[in-house]
């Protein structure tokens, strides 16, 4: 009864028979929305702040109050926080989870039971999960679907960056092939395996590329460093000569930067590397020239959510399209290394007009996310947008 | 035999004697050391077989553990975790037998080593390839492992083992030779040493005594067997005994016994005071009974005699036989030597009753010598020797009778033991000397012959007659070197009658019965005469009757030889033996000389007269001449020339004298030689 009184609810405000007059929609918001966020992170742990900054500052442009709860990294923390926002009086209008190590099921069913909406952010359901509880919308009529970053893509656009320069610097080896190497966080969650999947795609499509090894240093840049010494010294053992580091992430291609310096290379005129995360050392690597891009911007999935569910919850479904929503990522060079330098170094994520990012009226679920479209919403070069 | 010895008498240590060894020792010293040897080389076969299956099960571990660690290492090795493959390697050091452990990359490059010890002695390695892959890629080789190992721990191990091996090994061994000792001596040992004891025994008094083994093995068998056999022997050797001491035909003790007996006789004898009666029996004339009846009749004889004598004693007294046909009678107990004599004589006459021998009747004579003694005397041992004496002078004086021993039997004895040793020294030194006695024609009263008689001039007993020496002479083989004697000092003395002037004087020599049978007195007479260059016609031998008896043909033989020499042959003593007139035929006599017992009663006895009357008229007949021995008186020499004796001799013309003296007589008497020449029958001689 309640869920189909706020269904009709929605569907009314969806018609804009609440909505109040905005200055740049035609559908002014019926109300403001309720979201809970459930950050799997730690505190402090910049990726994930950045994501609940990046979403309370779009709730703040989209009338939307966003209450960011962390779980410090504590799978049952963060079930205990779920099945705590589920269970309230006051149920939130959307609840916003990341799934994970897959803790966040439980609460997707309890959150089901309960009539709550929820969204699933950078992490969706995988393996077993998935085939029981099958797509969005489906076994589980509540969860509306999920909003995932390409990484593949952002894998292969890293490795391709390399390519490009070792065959225009002629880096090959004696044997005539460009030899690589790989430093991946982890073999097992999805984040990993799509990014080396990028690579592995790009380095095929390359015959005259190799990659010498895929490494693992879990994320940190103290193992990447060690792993890459140990590269290195092997690779001059077989007289191998290293074009270039892909890095799964900012901190391993640091962690790499650091173990090549030590080699006796000099980055960017020896040897290239990239790193993926937008970090803020990264991006003042990029521009001393050590490293060549860093991909990323995903932190901004936080903002895009709430773009979607304030287009859901305005009667615009996602759906329309998919209720899978992929996000790509892009990556920063030096040369446009400067548009955003400050946006991430400050967090201002305010200066964003995520209302900009909303889908037009009769193209429901049409986004688009991309670094150019976020560059022209910044309000800084008057005259650089479009 | 020397090995028997020393078996039987293990005590004999004597320098050829074998040192007695042990079989037990012997045993123990020909297994124990073998048993030692094939224990020790079993444990330590056993032992290094097992060290080599060791060392393999050490290998093929290691092999494992290195297979294991490069699986384990492969992907922290490709992913070039570098740490975590030294975390992994670290991880098998705790193995003790793992010195060192290294891995290397592909290109040969040592990405961790780690070193649990200083390199040792016997340090294997073991190196393996470490292959990588995973789904998307075929296995490459990501590089090699290689862990070095000792074999130390495996070796000392060993060691230690082959040590308590040994240890066990002697001490089984030595538990083996203890068993083996106890064992022994129980199964081998004591029956041995039961039945050397049993032989020991048997050994000091020669009974039987049996080894007491109970045993069911083969030395309870052998222990049997041995008492059986000496069960065997010592009835053997008691039927030995007793044949030894026994005479098989008559089943009586023997001189043996005889010796033993008195032995204990003297031992422990009964009362001191009492008188122990010795019987010494001969029978007489056995040696006819056995010439005529045939010796297995005088068996029989002995036979009966023995049992005359057992029958005819009491149960205490005591029959012997010593051998032929003398035996011996004791009593150990008579009151008196009157008694004894009354015994003696007892036994006497049992032997005496006739015996039938091949339906004939024999009547049995013996002669007894009889000796009593104290029990308690120390001479008891020598009764058969004084019983003998007294047995010698019963059958010397008077056979058939009972002889008791007393002093003047002994002092006999004694006298006649005294010359007996005496002989040799009276040869050596002179002592016997030939006395003529003058032979007289008794109707010219002249002197045509001598007779040479032996004396015996003894240091002590002064000068002794024929009668008493010649049996001794005769006993003790002197026959022939007293004739010898006594012919060579008849020819000298026939030189010396010669160079008297009195040439036809002759000289008779009595020829003893064992001369008569030495063929060769005749040559010897003739040298003997040849060296005193006188004619053998001058000599007479004298015979006696007896002599012929015994041996006829050889008699006859050397009779006939002397004869041819020229000699004359008298017949001495004719009347008291046998008196045989075949005699006087057959044999090839010239002289007869009639005993002096039948001279000497005449002319008183008519009797004697006409015996000599008889033998002169038969003497007349054979053409003989006779001489009357023992003329002591005128009447008699007349009565013997009026029955034609021709000679006469005897102490009415002269004693027997010594040469000297018969050569001062006849130097007062005128020669007549004519006559005696032409009274001496002329035989030529055949050989000269």
């Amino acid at each position: 009864m309640t869920r189909f009184l706020r269904l009709l609810l929605a569907v009314g405000a969806a018609c804009g028979v609440f909505a109040p007059a905005g200055p740049s929609l035609a559908n002014p918001p019926a109300k403001p929305l309720e979201i809970v966020f459930i950050n799997p992170g730690k505190t402090g742990e910049v990726f994930w702040d950045m994501v609940a900054q990046s979403m309370q500052a779009a709730g703040r442009r989209l009338d939307a109050h966003v209450e960011v709860l962390t779980s410090e990294r504590n799978y049952r923390t963060m079930q205990e926080l779920g099945l705590g926002v589920v269970a309230r009086h006051d149920k939130p209008d959307f609840l916003i989870l990341s799934n994970e190590e897959s803790a966040a099921v439980p609460i997707l069913e309890a959150a089901e039971a309960a009539g709550v909406k929820t969204l699933l952010l950078s992490n969706t359901l995988i393996g077993e999960d998935a085939v029981r509880l099958g797509p969005p919308r489906q076994k589980l009529k509540t969860w509306l679907g999920d909003i995932t970053t390409d990484l593949q893509t952002a894998g292969a656009r890293m490795a391709n960056a390399l390519i490009a320069t070792a065959r225009a610097e002629k880096w090959q080896s004696p044997d005539g092939k460009i030899h690589l190497l790989g430093i991946g966080g982890d073999e097992i969650t999805p984040a990993s395996i799509a990014r080396n999947a990028g690579l592995k795609l790009a380095v095929d499509a390359a015959p005259d590329v190799v990659v010498d090894r895929l490494l693992f240093a879990n994320w940190t840049q103290s193992e990447a460093e060690q792993v890459t010494t140990n590269y290195l010294g092997w690779a001059s053992r077989k007289e191998i000569r290293p074009a270039g580091i892909w890095a799964g992430n900012d901190p391993m291609a640091l962690g790499a930067l650091r173990a090549v310096v030590a080699a006796g290379l000099v980055p960017g005129r020896d040897i290239q590397l990239v790193g993926l995360n937008w970090s803020e050392d990264a991006l003042r690597e990029i521009r001393a020239g050590r490293l060549l891009l860093t991909d990323g911007g995903h932190f901004l999935l936080g903002g895009w959510s709430i773009v979607l569910l304030r287009d859901y919850a305005d009667g615009c479904d996602f759906a329309a399209v998919s209720p899978r929503v992929e996000v790509k990522t892009s990556a920063i060079t030096r040369q446009n290394l400067d548009s955003v330098r400050d946006l991430i170094k400050t967090r201002a994520f305010g200066r964003i007009d995520f209302a900009r990012f909303r889908a037009k009226a009769g193209r429901c679920g049409d986004y688009d996310f991309s670094l150019d479209a976020l560059i022209s919403s910044l309000p800084v070069p008057e005259g650089a947008a479009d | 035999m020397r090995k028997d010895e020393a078996m039987t008498d293990p005590e004999s240590n004597g320098p050829d004697a074998p040192r007695l060894r042990p079989v037990v020792r012997a045993m123990i010293w020909a297994t124990v050391p073998v048993l030692l040897l094939v224990q020790l080389l079993a444990s330590a076969g056993v032992e290094a077989s097992s060290f080599w299956s060791q060392i393999r099960q050490l290998d093929a571990r290691m092999a494992r553990v290195a297979e294991s660690r490069a699986e384990l290492i492969a992907e922290p090795l490709w992913k070039m975790r570098y740490d975590q493959v030294t975390g992994v390697l670290n991880e098998i050091m705790h193995d003790e037998t793992i010195a060192a452990a290294a891995v290397y990359d592909d290109t040969g490059a040592a990405i961790a080593r780690v070193v649990a010890r200083s390199e040792g002695p016997s340090i294997a390695e073991v190196s393996r390839p470490i292959h990588y892959s995973n789904g998307n890629m075929a296995a490459v080789q990501a590089g090699r492992i290689a862990i070095a190992y000792s074999h130390a721990a495996l070796y000392a191990n060993a060691g230690s083992r082959l040590v308590l091996l040994l240890v066990v090994g002697l001490l089984a061994t030595f538990a083996t030779l203890i068993a083996m000792r106890i064992s022994a001596n129980i199964f081998i040992g004591r029956p041995l040493a039961a039945m050397m004891s049993a032989i020991q025994r048997s050994k000091q008094d020669g009974r039987a005594y049996p080894a007491e083994v109970k045993s069911s093995n083969e030395f309870g068998q052998l222990a049997r067997a041995f008492n059986a056999m000496q069960h065997t022997t010592s009835g053997a050797l008691d039927r030995l005994g007793h044949m030894a001491g026994h005479d098989p035909l008559t089943g009586l003790p023997n001189r043996r016994s005889l010796t033993e007996r008195l032995a204990v006789a003297s031992r422990d004898g009964g009362r001191p005071d009492a008188l122990v009666a010795f019987c010494f029996i001969d029978l007489d004339d056995f040696k006819g009974i056995n010439d005529t009846f045939g010796h297995e009749a005088g068996d029989e004889f002995l036979v009966q005699i023995s049992r005359r004598l057992r029958t005819s004693v009491e149960a205490e007294d005591w029959v012997a036989r010593l051998g032929g046909d003398e035996f011996v009678v004791i009593r150990p107990e008579v009151s008196n030597e009157a008694s004894a004599h009354a015994f003696a004589q007892q036994v006497l006459t049992a032997i005496s009753e006739p015996i039938r021998l091949h339906d004939k009747q024999v009547v049995p004579r013996a002669s007894i010598g009889l000796a009593v003694r104290r029990a308690d005397d120390p001479e008891l041992s020598h009764l058969p020797t004084l019983a003998d004496i007294a047995l010698y002078h019963a059958k010397s004086k008077a056979p058939g009778t009972v002889a008791v021993l007393d002093e003047a039997l002994q002092r006999d004895y004694r006298r006649r033991r005294d010359l007996e040793l005496a002989i040799p020294a009276g040869f050596a030194e002179g002592q016997f000397e030939v006395w003529y006695q003058s032979q007289v024609d008794l109707e010219s009263q002249e002197i045509v012959g001598l007779e040479a008689l032996i004396r015996w001039r003894h240091p002590d007993h002064g000068v002794i007659g024929p009668a008493e020496f010649l049996p001794l002479i005769e006993r003790s083989g002197n026959n022939a070197r007293l004739t010898r004697y006594v012919l060579t000092d008849a020819c000298w003395a026939l030189q010396r009658l010669a160079a008297a002037g009195r040439p036809q004087i002759r000289i008779a020599i009595n020829l003893p019965p064992s001369e008569l049978a030495d063929h060769s007195l005749a040559a010897e007479l003739r040298a003997t005469c040849a060296r005193f260059d006188v004619a053998p016609s001058l000599l007479e031998l004298e015979i006696t009757e007896g002599s012929l008896i015994n041996n006829i043909a050889s008699a006859s033989q050397t009779l006939h030889r002397l004869r041819r020499l020229g000699a004359t042959i008298a017949l001495d003593d004719f009347g008291t033996g046998y008196s045989s007139l075949a005699h006087l035929r057959r044999f090839p006599l010239d002289k007869v000389k009639i005993d002096k017992a039948f001279i000497s009663e005449i002319p008183d006895s008519a009797e004697d007269k006409a015996i000599v009357g008889v033998i002169a008229s038969l003497a007349g007949t054979l053409g003989l001449t006779l001489v009357a021995e023992g003329i002591e008186r005128a009447e008699q020499a007349e009565a013997m020339r009026e029955m034609g004796v021709r000679f006469g001799q005897g102490y009415f013309y002269q004693r027997p004298q010594p040469l000297d003296a018969v050569l001062h007589g006849l130097e007062k008497r005128p020669a007549a030689e004519t006559r005696v020449l032409a009274d001496s029958p002329p035989i030529a001689p055949e050989f000269a």
